[in-house]
């Protein structure tokens, strides 16, 4: 990724696996289109935005060690889950609103992606009227 | 710097800058250059691929996902030939008699503007679509509100040919919406209005404007070579930009010190879009996306209920939580039914369009508790209306639970707190994007008089839906024709005053 660091990336796909668990199943070219959906939507952000999306990151990574003693990536998966529960309901806004930012970006590198569409069930066709009277 | 010169410049192609184009062509015949600037591109016909990232980044602003300042809003509007009337549904509805009389603009009549609206209805071939043509999800809707007495009204809307892909809002791919890239903007260049797409003026001095044209890499070449332009305007600049870019554009170039008003009292009717779940698959993308409102809450609860059907990204990100319950929810899109919800907000002047300390457009927008209060009860409205509709069980943004089961439906009220509406937790959306420029009787309360015109300023218009004073309470794009239709008009009246 263009937009952030290897490390940072490699953490997004970690939290990817928890937020939709399908991005597991990806292979490379899927995880490609992944990275590459993001990228382009974090470069087309101002970099203050890339900045935060950044150091969001790191919080949530280290945010863990308080509770749990460890890092986020450290943690199983119940446990991670629950790290990203708290974040999403998080009495403090502006954590909230990070997380919420941290799920758009990943939700479009998924269900953004055409080839996913299927897994879906999603199928809209040009002519559409004709399918459903069909 | 290139240096261009017209009669007349109109920023921005949209439902106010096409209309005001083409009302404004007639003109030509005697001389009078006109022009249009458009930031976005236009794209060919084939290049309409219904993929959503691929067309939201073509077509919207910043992917359709601006951020408001406090992060809680993301805003979707339009950047393309045409604007936003590319990416809407086309759901055509005239303002109501008692909005336009709240609205209080001096010499800005509910019925000028009725007559107005009904002549966009003509030339946008505005009409009901047939009932075999509607679709399980919109059908649904109008089932559920029915048994629970809720009055629905069917949208009219303005497509020709329409062969139900329900891609509306990613630009149709089959040309049938009849927004002012296929009615108006045509009209205008067949009678010598020239359209220069990827221009975005940077900057407005004294009948003058900056532009740069870029090549976005797609769409049909622009007009003009790529590089800065310097263009003047002999007569008059028309700005309709929209909410954000108008103001924003005005504010840039200095002048908001004569302008207190400018940027200040924006609308969004803030969005919110619910899923219930159907035990059986269900017509949902096959079909037109949008039939039937419901406006039984409007005076009371100020909200309106509407159908829609959107796609999986934008469907993922309107759902709270994640993991297996997410994926689960997300593989039953075609048992789907969705419901928008817009909050109909007031204009307070605090909500508004700014430049932060390096210059940057900020839109500095709080949702008010009444607002929150809107969408809650707009939540458990649309519940209410699932489950009367037969699903199985509801996703509601504020649960106390991932899903609501059908068994359970009598305890909505308590399994969707209102204390659950938290800002920056729950996905709220807009694309009725109104105000920042509005109308009314001086500098003190408004920045243009009833007829566009920029107060102080005699060759400064706007004509677009900044111009609103309050929001309009109904899906907006024929009340913004209406008034770019009359913005026209008062420029032609003046024709012979400023041309001299």
């Amino acid at each position: 990724m263009k937009s952030l660091p290897a490390e940072k990336s490699e953490f997004l796909r970690i939290l990817a696996t928890r937020i939709v668990p399908e991005t597991s199943d990806l292979d490379d070219a899927g995880l490609d289109r992944f990275f590459e959906i993001i990228d382009g939507a974090l470069l087309d952000r101002p970099e203050t935005v890339r900045g935060q999306f950044a150091t969001f990151l790191g919080v949530l990574k280290w945010a863990p060690a308080v509770r749990f003693g460890r890092p986020f990536d450290r943690l199983p998966g119940e446990h991670q889950d629950a790290v990203l529960r708290w974040f999403e309901d998080c009495p403090v806004s502006i954590l909230r609103k990070g997380f919420w930012g941290l799920k758009a970006m990943i939700f479009m590198g998924y269900y953004g992606q055409p080839e996913t569409n299927e897994i879906v069930g999603y199928a809209p066709e040009l002519d559409g009227r004709a399918r459903f009277h069909a | 710097m290139r240096e261009m010169e017209y009669d007349i410049v109109i920023i921005g192609s949209g439902a106010g800058g096409g209309v005001a184009a083409k009302e404004l062509a007639p003109l030509c015949a005697d001389g009078v250059r006109i022009a249009v600037f458009e930031w976005g591109a236009k794209l060919r016909d084939d290049e309409y691929s219904g993929r959503e990232v691929d067309m939201a980044s073509k077509l919207f602003f910043d992917s359709g996902g601006t951020f408001t300042k406090d992060r809680t809003m993301t805003l979707a509007y339009g950047r393309a030939y045409g604007g936003s009337t590319v990416i809407y549904t086309g759901t055509s509805l005239t303002m109501p008699e008692d909005v336009v009389e709240d609205w209080d603009v001096p010499g800005l009549e509910f019925a000028d503007l009725h007559r107005r609206s009904m002549k966009y209805f003509e030339e946008n071939n505005v009409h009901l679509l047939s009932e075999e043509d509607i679709n399980d999800n919109n059908r649904l809707f109008l089932v559920g509100c029915r048994k629970l007495g809720f009055n629905v009204e069917q949208f009219p809307i303005n497509v020709k040919g329409c062969r139900g892909s329900s891609l509306c809002n990613l630009g149709c791919p089959n040309q049938a919406k009849q927004g002012t890239d296929r009615v108006q903007l045509p009209k205008a260049e067949a009678l010598g209005v020239e359209v220069i797409t990827n221009c975005r003026v940077t900057n407005i001095g004294d009948r003058v404007c900056e532009a740069v044209v870029a090549d976005p890499g797609y769409g049909e070449p622009s007009k003009w070579e790529p590089g800065e332009y310097r263009v003047r305007a002999k007569v008059v600049v028309v700005c309709a930009g929209g909410v954000v870019n108008s103001p924003g554009l005005l504010l840039r170039s200095g002048f908001a010190d004569g302008l207190p008003m400018l940027g200040r009292s924006i609308t969004l009717h803030p969005a919110l879009i619910l899923v219930g779940e159907h035990v059986d698959p269900i017509t949902n993308f096959h079909g037109f996306p949008k039939s039937y409102y419901c406006d039984q809450f409007m005076k009371r609860d100020r909200f309106l209920l509407e159908t829609c059907m959107y796609f999986p990204f934008v469907t993922a990100k309107n759902l709270i939580g994640f993991g297996a319950e997410h994926s689960e929810l997300m593989r039953a899109f075609p048992r789907l039914q969705m419901i928008l919800v817009l909050a109909l907000d007031p204009a307070v002047p605090e909500n508004r369009v700014t430049l932060d300390a390096h210059g940057d457009l900020v839109i500095d927008y709080t949702l008010t508790e009444p607002v929150l209060d809107s969408l809650h009860a707009s939540m458990l409205a649309s519940t209410r209306v699932f489950f009367a509709a037969g699903a199985r069980r509801v996703h509601a943004p504020a649960g106390t639970n991932f899903f609501i089961d059908a068994a359970d439906s009598d305890r909505v009220d308590q399994l969707i707190p209102r204390a659950n509406v938290k800002p920056g937790k729950i996905s709220v959306t807009s694309a009725h994007l109104m105000g920042g420029c509005a109308m009314g009787r001086d500098v003190s309360d408004s920045v243009t008089n009833g007829w566009g015109r920029v107060h102080d300023i005699p060759w400064m218009y706007v004509a677009d839906s900044s111009l609103f004073p309050q929001c309009s309470e109904v899906n907006p794009y024929v009340t913004v024709m209406a008034l770019a239709d009359r913005v026209a008009e008062g420029i032609r009246n003046h024709a012979g005053e400023l041309l001299s």
